[in-house]
């Protein structure tokens, strides 16, 4: 088999961005051919590094069209532009299973890193299934807590570089932590940034905008620059991506509380909300939510459903993944003099195709 | 923690309940007879999207007008038509709607504020932007919200009230019910722009993508646009993701669906089994009422399928009756 050493993924969620938060908080929704943009600028930052191959995640959604025109006006106009490009053999279902499988896939074919374009929902996708193989995130999602706010472009340098072992993988990776919640014994879901308990049963339009509803939130990192549930301890008691443990935050009414948080929950929406309680997280140590039934939101998105009958546990996990970090590769570049020449190299964009 | 963790009251979950079985009931029933040949026409029936009709109608009044499509009879239960008058239209009877002379496709009941199916593909949007300037004129909270389908959300018609609706800010909902079929051809092949939400954005309006088999999803974001629109917020898009579980007319062979595909959406995706499962398991209602429930729609449809053949056909004389209604 052909060694995928320098091969990078790419996992480009058409539907991101598309939730009811358009209409409560006035957030942003990237058009296809905006997303489509921005896998055509990682694709260039991946040749420019030297990356050959690269695997996409197929879908319907539309972005799969307009990427394809692109390369074809690379071909005509005999720009050696672009890698080549292969779409991971799976079946399309217009949900989080294509993400994960693609992930997965990407992961068994051992590609050097997977660039993911998608919010917070989209990274969780990839991150089950990826195992220890880096990713790099794009923001296009609606709240983007987890992957930084960055031009795409550089996004695909850094991990470029660090596929073609430019950028030796100990400089260019780190540790990541993650939540896990496990129901009757079986490790249900994870989260990468917090995982929200609501008093509602129902899934529904699954965003948080209810903060009434608020009962518990335990987070890997507590950012007062994000935007979000991890917003709340973040304001409260900043915890940082890369020290150990997280925070077990309880909630109540913001009418009642003692505490509050003026905090931004979503895109535009700074809202109070009461805190009853907070504590560090220590890895590995699960904790039983004191709500007997609701529903469980990861990462901003209502997605599981509990009732009296449920024995519900949350647990940190420490070194749980690996993300591509993008300003220690670009930095060690810079050091390095990585993207320096002595003039006798040509800008790929203009060697004619033999 | 309170008992009920829905956003609707104990007797409104019953009826939302009782609403989408009436819906799929009535379509059920109309599949096997008109099979037999019992019913003039065509019909074009809305099982397995009842969510999407009763989730956004539960917002609604009297007093809020919806324009429906060809797939209309969903709509039309949801906006509170009459059962009966609607299954004696259908029947070609003079006890129906329209007094027999409209049938499936122009079943309407103004007084419900519901504006009419609509045999014209895209043809409602227009019409739900003429009861939203009304609503906006009158100053009276009122809304206008057009169902198209993903096919007609091609027309010129239906993206000219995009327009129309934007420039005016026009207290009016475009709801895009998407099933993946114009007829027999894929929305992966027909319609360009992939997203609707895109596409709403392209004119200027908000767009937000819901599950239109969960009654929930579609409930909590309905609620918010609608209420946007009622607070001079301005028009919006929402495009439900649903299925059919009929063919795009009765007869249709349905040769463009995957083997299984229907079998695993009546297994997996139905949205009235959704619906019961949630509020079951919370504890909220119990599967006898629901039983309770059903028996007595079976029974409704059951008479209204009865008194339908039962009644006379129009008359001659009734040909020049209605032709023109002043509002």
């Amino acid at each position: 088999m052909k060694s995928e050493a320098s091969t990078v993924g790419i996992i480009a969620n058409p539907v991101s961005a598309r939730d009811i938060r358009r209409v409560v908080a006035n957030a942003t929704s990237l058009q296809i051919t905006d997303r489509a943009n921005i896998v055509l600028r990682v694709l260039a930052a991946l040749k420019a590094c030297g990356v050959e191959r690269v695997l996409i995640m197929p879908e319907a959604g539309g972005i799969r069209g307009h990427v394809e025109r692109g390369l074809m006006r690379a071909t005509h106009r005999r720009d050696a532009l672009f890698p080549d490009i292969e779409y991971v053999s799976m079946p399309i279902t217009g949900t989080v299973t294509d993400s994960q499988t693609a992930a997965r896939r990407m992961a068994e074919a051992g590609v050097a890193a997977i660039v993911v374009l998608g919010g917070d929902g989209t990274h969780r996708a990839v991150v089950a299934e990826c195992g220890q193989t880096p990713i790099a995130g794009i923001s296009t999602g609606t709240n983007n807590a987890f992957p930084e706010h960055r031009e795409p472009t550089i996004t695909g340098l850094a991990a470029g570089l660090m596929a073609t072992g430019r950028v030796p993988r100990s400089v260019a990776t780190q540790a990541n932590k993650r939540l896990e919640v496990s129901i009757n014994g079986d490790q249900h879901d994870i989260a990468l940034v917090d995982i929200a308990l609501v008093s509602e049963r129902y899934i529904g339009a699954r965003a948080l905008w209810r903060p009434d509803n608020f009962r518990e939130l335990y987070v890997t990192f507590a950012d007062p620059e994000v935007i979000g549930m991890s917003a709340i301890a973040g304001l409260l008691c900043p915890v940082s991506r890369r020290e150990p443990g997280g925070m077990y935050l309880r909630l109540e009414h913001a009418a009642t509380a003692t505490q509050t948080v003026q905090a931004p929950i979503a895109p535009g929406m700074i809202i109070p909300v009461g805190v009853k309680a907070w504590e560090p997280m220590r890895a590995n140590h699960p904790i039983k939510p004191q709500p007997r039934a609701g529903s469980i939101a990861l990462d901003g998105e209502r997605e599981l459903s509990f009732s009296e009958q449920d024995e519900v546990t949350i647990t940190l996990v420490e070194n749980a993944f690996q993300t591509v970090d993008v300003s220690a590769c670009m930095q060690f570049a810079a050091r390095h003099g990585l993207q320096v020449g002595d003039g006798t190299e040509r800008a790929i964009k203009h060697q004619a195709l033999e | 923690m309170s008992d009920n963790p829905f956003p609707l009251s104990r007797d409104d979950l019953l009826t939302a309940y009782r609403t989408m079985r009436t819906i799929r009931e009535f379509e059920e029933r109309l599949h096997t007879d008109f099979a037999r040949g019992d019913i003039p026409g065509f019909v074009h029936l809305y099982a397995g999207e009842e969510a999407s009709a009763v989730g956004i109608m539960a917002h609604l009044n009297d007093n809020d007008r919806i324009a429906s499509t060809h797939r209309g009879h969903g709509h039309c239960i949801a906006k509170g038509v009459d059962v009966k008058a609607m299954m004696g239209e259908i029947y070609g009877k003079s006890t129906g709607s329209c007094r027999g002379k409209g049938g499936s496709m122009h079943i309407a009941d103004i007084d419900k504020g519901m504006m009419g199916a609509n045999g014209i593909l895209g043809a409602g949007a227009p019409l739900a932007c003429g009861a939203g300037l009304a609503a906006k004129y009158r100053g009276d909270g009122g809304v206008g919200i057009s169902f198209v389908g993903d096919g007609a959300s091609n027309q010129g018609m239906f993206l000219e009230s995009l327009n129309l609706a934007a420039v005016w800010n026009l207290p009016v909902i475009f709801v895009v019910e998407n099933n993946g079929y114009a007829e027999s051809t894929s929305v992966d092949w027909a319609v360009a722009c992939d997203s609707y939400v895109d596409r709403a954005a392209g004119f200027g309006l908000p767009g937000v993508t819901v599950d239109g088999t969960d009654f929930f999803a579609v409930y909590e974001a309905a609620g918010e646009i609608i209420s946007r629109a009622r607070e001079g917020g301005g028009p919006s898009m929402l495009e439900c993701k649903m299925h059919r579980l009929f063919g795009h007319f009765e007869g249709d062979a349905q040769t463009y669906r995957a083997e299984g595909e229907v079998e695993n959406l009546r297994a997996n995706r139905d949205c009235l089994t959704q619906f019961a499962d949630r509020v079951t398991e919370a504890g909220v209602i119990t599967r006898a009422e629901l039983n309770a429930i059903d028996g007595e729609v079976a029974k409704l449809i059951e008479q209204a399928v009865t008194e339908a053949i039962a009644a006379p056909l129009p008359t001659q004389t009734d040909l020049t009756t209605d032709v023109y209604v002043s509002y």
